[in-house]
């Protein structure tokens, strides 16, 4: 027996030698496919690069309404710090109304600048005057425009790319002594480090600390899955030894820099310490001090587990070991640790880290028409808005306050309404806020949960507009010349028989009928049957050519009831049809991108801004007038506790039918705001537009540096007082409840009776006006 | 002809005041508003075809009430338009309108800026916003003969190149009413 075994197992022998030999050839030839795969990716390697979008570069020039405190806190939203005297860019020093500032290099859609040394002198109010470094007077220079965010694609890895020289010294150094002490002389694996964390390993019962050299940690970033199996990590291990062998270590620590993983923000992940740099500190990696880059490097060890907005205590403690091990290593000095481990963390709070997800829907929006989605979140495009940050943080903030106020204040029927609904949806809002005489958009918020990506109102929902359709009623009817601001109009029950057979019978908000009024009265108390009456008087097709010419983008429905606003929009579409009235006529499309540049600084697509005259001058000039007028004494007169006192300015309030939304659109000399409020399962609220988004409006609009109206008047056009029940024409001391409208010269309206007297008064002042004119001439 | 126009001008002017004097002092009779005289303002173009009449037209009496003006560029703007006069001569059209742009970002109520963008629109061949822009300078400009001439002479050029001669006419003649060179 004992010798039939031999044989058999010299047989054996030899298959498993062959066997062994395969193996190790399969091995080898394993080994050699990871080599060639790893070298050649990693050779060709290219980030993927989300397209990062940046806001509106804020202007600085001799009489900008900025006062010394204010550009203080614009440099200080660009996270440039205060110094006792000048050094790197990014920082500023202040010396009572006087800023000097060191700007960072900033690349724009249409030039790159380097950096510079700015002085900036204030008054009270605003900057007196810019000088460069050698004392010369600037008449403009940029700050550099805020990145607000990127457009990153499905998977969510998003970054921010930098090269050796955009990185501070002291992060390699530092990563070295945290995380592999030997990576200059290793040689892709660190069997002493190893045989360390096995070690700690096992006396911990488990796995605590990873052996891993930053060469490993990159190729599990770069190539692998986080599985912690056997087969991963002979794998890792020859591929860190394959990227050794081929490329140095300086390749190796830039990609490390810029591979690894650093946080998560929603679906957003975080990649690379020049993007964590940005999410976590606002500002550029190559700024960051002792302490800042600590709190980076003990982060990179779990980014969840060390998260430092939602662990600042665990963070902080690991930040100060991180601290005290350079000092241990020989990196910094003691003094240095100590000092940098008395620092708080440092961390901005997500809000004011700016992120607005409604507008980086409009970006991607406008964006999906030219680029297809890879371009967008590979090609490392950079992408210039019009969002203002100022604007947008005030419109987040109103909307977020007003609602809540509202709420509030309507506690008892929101009780009541969840009692019978059965659920508490709150109350939601939407907010556009324009520049109209450029078109530029620059602010969004779509909702109330600010930074919450969900269903963006300002784009989405489309509502009935209400009474926001009655100024294109109106100036459809001034269009026609038979009508002015002084007519006289009826406001008596309608009664339209729709083609179904039905009868319509709108009445007034009040339930009353006024009988015969002034136009611009009907328009300034938004009366619906002398509106209706007017409205079908110029004809229905005549007024939806007027919505249309403003950029309404669907046709809507030419039933009767769209004179009273059964007409739906969402809150842009509202922007940009009133945009047109602001505007004085012209139409210019909304837009939120100015430009879009590539990597490397070319230009490759700008937007333009754009006009059209869709309505004469006049007419729009009447009826602003008109719009003046709901503010003075309308639908908006409640705006004017919160307004400043002498801030002119324009606009409409909207309900629709059973008040389920409440609306108000309006306009100053500079901005324009429209405002929505209302609910998603569109139920109806406790309060008009002028009770609603009213307040919202008006409170968004004082907190903006905003200018008052001052349209030119045009040729032909003469500012009339009229009385706001009769129409009768007025002069100063005569009649009741007087008003000015706006009117074309020789259409002005009867005197009242007795103020005839002022009317030679009248014809004094003209004959006066007059000689001296031909005199000047 | 330019001597011409302005003493009809005056008479005209002269006729209007005393007019509308009378009727101040009578109590205008006006129920419903009459139309308002023909508008040279704003002449309304019918795409296409050819307006058959333009010829004579009327000299707009000279609204004795409107204050003159003189628009200026800020210092700010004035060194944008230079760079944005560099760019658009080294035929850099999309730098030289973002530039503009910039400064009309500034002061959005400068007619002079809305001329300077037409200007870099009709260079670059974009007559139909060259015209739109000189459209909107010829709103903001009220009372400012100089910048109304340069308006409306920016709205001539752009109609002259698109062949809509009669309307260019037109308003090279309201360019000549405003302030006669």
């Amino acid at each position: 027996m004992a010798k039939s075994r031999r044989p058999f197992l010299r047989r054996l022998l030899l298959p498993l030698l062959a066997l062994l030999g395969v193996a190790v050839a399969g091995v080898g030839i394993y080994c050699y496919y990871l080599d060639r795969m790893v070298t050649r990716q990693f050779e060709g390697r290219r980030w993927t690069l989300p397209a990062q979008v940046y806001a509106a570069p804020l202007e600085l020039y001799a009489g900008l309404a900025l006062s010394g405190d204010d550009v203080e806190q614009e440099l200080r939203r660009l996270q440039y710090r205060e110094v006792e005297k000048l050094e790197r860019p990014g920082t500023y020093r202040r010396q009572g109304s006087r800023i000097d500032v060191a700007l960072r290099a900033a690349q724009f859609a249409d030039e790159a600048r380097p950096a510079q040394v700015l002085a900036i002198s204030t008054d009270a109010t605003s900057i007196t005057a810019l000088r460069d470094s050698k004392g010369e007077e600037v008449p403009i220079v940029r700050l550099e425009p805020l990145l607000i965010g990127s457009i990153f694609p499905i998977h969510g890895e998003d970054r921010i790319v930098v090269t050796p020289d955009q990185v501070p010294p002291l992060l390699p150094a530092a990563l070295k002594a945290v995380e592999d002490r030997k990576f200059d002389t290793h040689h892709g694996i660190d069997p002493s480090a190893i045989a360390r964390a096995m070690w700690a390993n096992l006396r911990a019962g488990g796995i605590a600390q990873g052996g891993s050299t930053l060469t490993q940690q990159l190729v599990r970033s770069y190539f692998l899955t986080t599985d912690q199996t056997l087969s991963r990590k002979f794998r890792e291990a020859v591929m860190a030894i394959a990227l050794e062998a081929h490329f140095t270590k300086a390749d190796l620590m830039n990609a490390y820099i810029n591979e690894i993983y650093l946080g998560q923000d929603g679906q957003r992940a975080v990649h690379g310490f020049g993007l964590a740099s940005q999410f976590y500190f606002g500002k550029p990696l190559a700024e960051l001090d002792l302490s800042e880059v600590a709190l980076l490097v003990a982060v990179v060890r779990g980014p969840s587990y060390y998260d430092p907005r939602r662990r600042p205590q665990r963070v902080l403690a690991r930040r100060n070991l991180v601290l005290k091990i350079l000092a241990e290593q020989g990196v910094i000095s003691d003094a240095a640790a100590k000092a940098a481990a008395k620092r708080p963390l440092g961390v901005l709070q997500r809000s004011s880290g700016g992120y607005y997800p409604a507008y980086l829907d409009f970006v991607r929006r406008t964006l999906r028409r030219d680029y297809k989605e890879e371009e967008l979140t590979q090609a490392g495009l950079r992408i210039f808005t019009n969002l203002d940050p100022r604007a947008q943080e005030s419109a987040e903030q109103t909307l977020e306050h007003e609602l809540a106020r509202l709420d509030r204040a309507h506690a008892a029927a929101v009780k009541k309404r969840a009692a019978k609904n059965d659920n508490s949806q709150p109350l939601e809002g939407a907010v556009v806020v324009t520049t109209p005489q450029s078109g530029d958009v620059i602010a969004i918020v779509g909702g109330r949960r600010v930074g919450y990506n969900g269903f963006d109102r300002a784009l989405d929902a489309v509502r009935p507009m209400g009474s926001l359709v009655k100024p294109f009623v109106y100036l459809t009817a001034l269009k026609t010349k038979k009508y002015t601001a002084a007519t006289i109009i009826q406001d008596e029950p309608v009664d339209v028989q729709l083609r179904n057979g039905t009868h319509w019978r709108p009445v007034n908000f009040t339930k009353e009928v006024y009988g015969p009024v002034p136009v611009a009265r009907a328009l300034a108390e938004s009366l619906n049957l002398a509106t209706v009456g007017l409205g079908l008087d110029v004809g229905l097709p005549n007024v939806t050519r007027t919505l249309m010419d403003f950029g309404l983008s669907r046709k809507p429905v030419e039933v009767p009831s769209m004179l009273l606003g059964s007409v739906s929009v969402t809150p842009i579409e509202a922007a940009q049809l009133y945009g047109g009235l602001a505007n004085g006529g012209f139409r210019t499309p909304l837009r939120a991108v100015r430009a879009v540049i590539s990597a490397d600084g070319k230009p490759l697509r700008a937007f333009p801004l754009e006009v059209s005259q869709v309505a004469d001058s006049e007419s729009v000039y009447q009826l602003n007038r008109m719009l003046e007028l709901v503010m003075e004494r309308g639908t908006g007169r409640a705006a004017r506790g919160v307004l400043p006192p002498n801030l002119v300015v324009a606009g409409k309030s909207g309900t629709s039918s059973d008040q389920r939304d409440s609306w108000f659109a309006g306009f100053s000399g500079s901005h324009l705001a429209v405002v929505w409020v209302g609910y998603d399962d569109n139920s109806p609220t406790e309060f008009t537009g002028s009770s609603g988004a009213l307040t919202v409006w008006a409170r968004l609009m004082a907190s903006l540096h905003t200018t008052s109206r001052s349209p030119p008047v045009p040729e032909d056009i003469v500012d009339v007082p009229i009385e706001f029940t009769t129409g009768l024409r007025a002069a100063p001391g005569c009649g009741e409840d007087v008003v000015t409208v706006a009117l074309p010269v020789g259409s002005e309206p009867p005197f009242k009776p007795g103020c005839g007297p002022n009317g030679a008064q009248g014809f004094l002042d003209r004959a006066g006006e007059w000689l001296r004119d031909m005199i000047r001439r | 002809m330019n001597l011409r126009h302005s003493s009809s001008s005056i008479a005209l002017a002269l006729a209007a005041s005393l007019l509308v004097a009378c009727q101040s002092l009578v109590g205008p009779p006006v129920s419903r508003p009459s139309p308002p005289p023909s508008q040279p303002g704003t002449p309304q173009p019918a795409p296409g075809t050819p307006e058959p009449q333009p010829q004579p037209v009327p000299p707009p009496p000279p609204a004795p009430t409107q204050p003159q003006k003189q628009f200026r560029l800020s210092s700010a703007s004035a060194a944008l338009v230079k760079q944005a006069h560099a760019q658009s001569g080294k035929g850099d059209f999309p730098a030289a309108t973002a530039t503009v742009e910039r400064a009309l970002r500034i002061e959005p109520n400068n007619p002079l800026l809305w001329i300077e963008l037409g200007q870099v629109h009709l260079a670059e061949g974009n007559t139909s916003q060259a015209e739109s822009m000189g459209r909107k300078a010829v709103a903001l400009a009220v009372g400012d003969p100089n910048a109304q001439s340069a308006a409306w002479r920016l709205v001539g050029d752009a109609l002259r190149i698109r062949g809509r001669v009669l309307e260019a006419t037109e308003a090279y003649q309201h360019a000549n009413q405003a302030s006669p060179r």
